[in-house]
């Protein structure tokens, strides 16, 4: 049972923490906007700056420069727009049986021909061996909330691709539009083979779409990202991030640590620290306008080919959101333009965030209710085909506590 | 090429695929019980916004042709914790700019059952079983009209109703079985006796109810 009393103080506690930090935030930031602005009349200094650091923070490439706020244009009449969204039930060893639920939200809405929209969602329930014990490397995994996460990922992507070729078949101007980051991050550090299964689900899918020249973003709402932060935070470094490991300013480091009001022994050097993309943003970005594109570097983009993951910021008029396209939609403006102008229609038409992603979460989502009715049926099914099942003694303790 | 064809039709819903929802004539029933009793069942309509009207005699084939009267319509949204909130826009801005909308919400009706069809034969009584859910729900056409309308004993039913706006109902129901009739003033006069004799001495609410479904 969880002691709520327990948690209150803590929960005060951490706020009280987190206003400390905060206490000389407004400085950060307007030191942040000072560096901003003045990289970006010298980007390509800082670029050369960054090509030379050799630190573990995530860091562009600049291609269109740092600066510059594009505004947005009206979509075109007759756009459609696709979405995709997945939810699942993870597997559960203490069930009566080893398997997992994707269900896998469509959404496909034609704009100003009054056309029927699609709106629809479908499960699929995978619980073959191979679906459920894998070997990668030599070492065979049970399937487990991660491996399931990247295979919604690749399903997600795929039948994406697969609805918007269908639907630009039949003469719909169509951009597709994926919930949450393309980089598939999470795949780092895992067996190689794992990885390029993964990554080959998701490289064809790019493929098909580059083919048809259909384009396709992922929306982040609520960015944490700082990778603009972290180029900034080059450029005010004197040794240009050079070898952060040896950093020759840790004296410093000590002293700058010393004077902050709750000591963290992780403050690193830099003045600008805890300042995110998305608050420098705020100052720069007008309502709808976007940042110029910039490549990302995260080290599994290297396994993404001609698909190269590029980014910009957009002002929602509520938050800062990233959009990622691959390279072919960053290098082509018009296709690029048509991204921006549709992300932001969306998000005006949803009232801060894009309609069809909001939809396509909501045909997706399974509640706690549907996945214990989910649960139900497994053993109902069990039960009247005469077939032995056992849940582990776990899970019936957990139902059926006695005193 | 219609939505329900081509390679976009793995993604569409399987209950969709006919596409009965655009209102394709060739099939006929208005609505689908979703709820039923021995005294009223209510129906979602098949198209939003499409129910038929408040006082239309409707009528769902199970066993016997049951015959009831449409006495409430209403449109929400299709999921509880889903609530409509105004746009500030015209229907036609919102099918064009806000298409989903549409597919989120439905319109049902109730209907008060005031009898059935035992073959071509009106019996003013409640059918021995209920609807069963799922039933089609059809609009009963003028000559079905006229055949049950023909006794002025559905007449009671409505008056002796629960829960129902009992006058406007009855006006709206003389209305389409005059309708039927083709204004038929005799037709007229002898329900206004009927209807003289169920409301007893009220003569105020009886004028009023003749004066409008004659009006």
């Amino acid at each position: 049972m969880l002691d709520l009393s327990v948690v209150k103080m803590q929960i005060d506690q951490m706020v009280d923490d987190r206003r400390l930090l905060h206490y000389d935030f407004e400085k950060k930031l307007a030191i942040a906007l000072r560096e901003y602005k003045r990289w970006s009349g010298k980007w390509r200094e800082l670029s050369e700056k960054i090509s030379r650091s050799n630190t573990s923070w995530l860091l562009p490439d600049f291609f269109d420069g740092l600066d510059g706020a594009v505004p947005f244009s009206a979509p075109p009449d007759g756009l459609s727009v696709a979405a995709t969204d997945g939810s699942q039930i993870y597997p559960d060893r203490h069930e009566v049986a080893p398997c997992f639920l994707i269900n896998m939200g469509y959404i496909l809405l034609h704009y100003d021909s009054g056309e029927k929209p699609i709106i629809n969602s479908k499960p699929m329930l995978f619980y073959q061996d191979e679906d459920i014990v894998q070997e990668w490397d030599g070492v065979k995994t049970y399937v487990n909330q991660e491996s399931v996460n990247a295979k919604r990922n690749a399903l997600e992507l795929s039948e994406l691709s697969e609805l918007s070729i269908a639907a630009k078949s039949m003469g719909h101007n169509v951009v597709s539009l994926s919930d949450g980051t393309l980089i598939e991050w999470a795949l780092e550090g895992k067996p190689r083979d794992y990885r390029s299964q993964m990554l080959s689900e998701f490289i064809a899918s790019f493929d098909r779409m580059e083919e048809e020249k259909i384009p396709i973003a992922g929306y982040i709402s609520q960015t944490g990202s700082q990778e603009l932060v972290n180029a900034l935070k080059i450029g005010l470094c004197p040794t240009g991030g050079l070898d952060c490991k040896c950093c020759p300013r840790k004296s410093e480091v000590r002293k700058v640590r010393d004077t902050l009001p709750v000591k963290d022994e992780n403050t690193k050097v830099s003045p600008i620290e805890g300042v995110t993309d998305a608050m420098l943003m705020r100052f720069i970005l007008k309502p709808y306008q976007r940042t110029p594109t910039y490549r990302s570097n995260s080290k599994i983009l290297r396994e993404y080919g001609k698909h190269w993951i590029h980014f910009f910021y957009v002002n929602t008029g509520d938050e800062i959101g990233r959009v990622e396209i691959p390279e072919w939609v960053a290098k082509d403006f018009k296709l690029l333009n048509l991204v921006h102008s549709c992300v932001c229609d969306q998000i005006i038409k949803g009232r801060g965030y894009p309609v069809a992603l909001a939809e396509a979460h909501e045909s997706a989502v399974v509640r706690a209710a549907d996945r214990d009715a989910f649960y139900g049926f497994l053993r109902n099914a069990f039960v009247d085909k005469n077939f032995e099942a056992r849940i582990s003694t776990k899970s019936f303790k957990k139902r059926f506590l006695s005193i | 090429m219609s939505g329900s064809e081509g390679p976009l039709k793995r993604f569409m819903r399987s209950d969709l695929l006919s596409d009965t929802s655009q209102g394709d004539d060739s099939l006929l029933h208005v609505g689908e019980v979703i709820s039923s009793s021995t005294t009223e069942f209510v129906a979602e309509a098949r198209c939003l916004d499409k129910a038929p009207s408040f006082g239309q005699f409707v009528q769902v084939t199970s066993e016997v042709s049951v015959i009831g009267i449409v006495y409430n319509v209403y449109s929400q949204s299709i999921e509880p914790n889903r609530r409509p909130t105004a746009y500030g826009k015209t229907q036609e801005q919102l099918r064009k700019e806000q298409p989903q909308i549409f597919e989120l919400l439905r319109t049902e009706f109730q209907v008060l059952i005031v009898g059935y069809f035992d073959g071509h034969n009106p019996v003013y009584v409640l059918p021995p079983q209920p609807t069963k859910i799922h039933s089609f729900v059809l609009e009963c056409d003028d000559k079905e009209v006229c055949s049950f309308t023909v006794k002025a004993d559905f007449l009671r039913s409505i008056i002796n109703a629960s829960n129902v706006p009992v006058d406007e109902l009855l006006v709206a129901v003389l209305r389409v079985a005059l309708q039927a009739r083709n204004s038929d003033q005799d037709y007229l006069i002898r329900m206004g006796k009927e209807l003289s004799r169920l409301v007893g001495d009220d003569y105020d609410r009886l004028s009023s109810i003749i004066r409008r479904a004659s009006s």
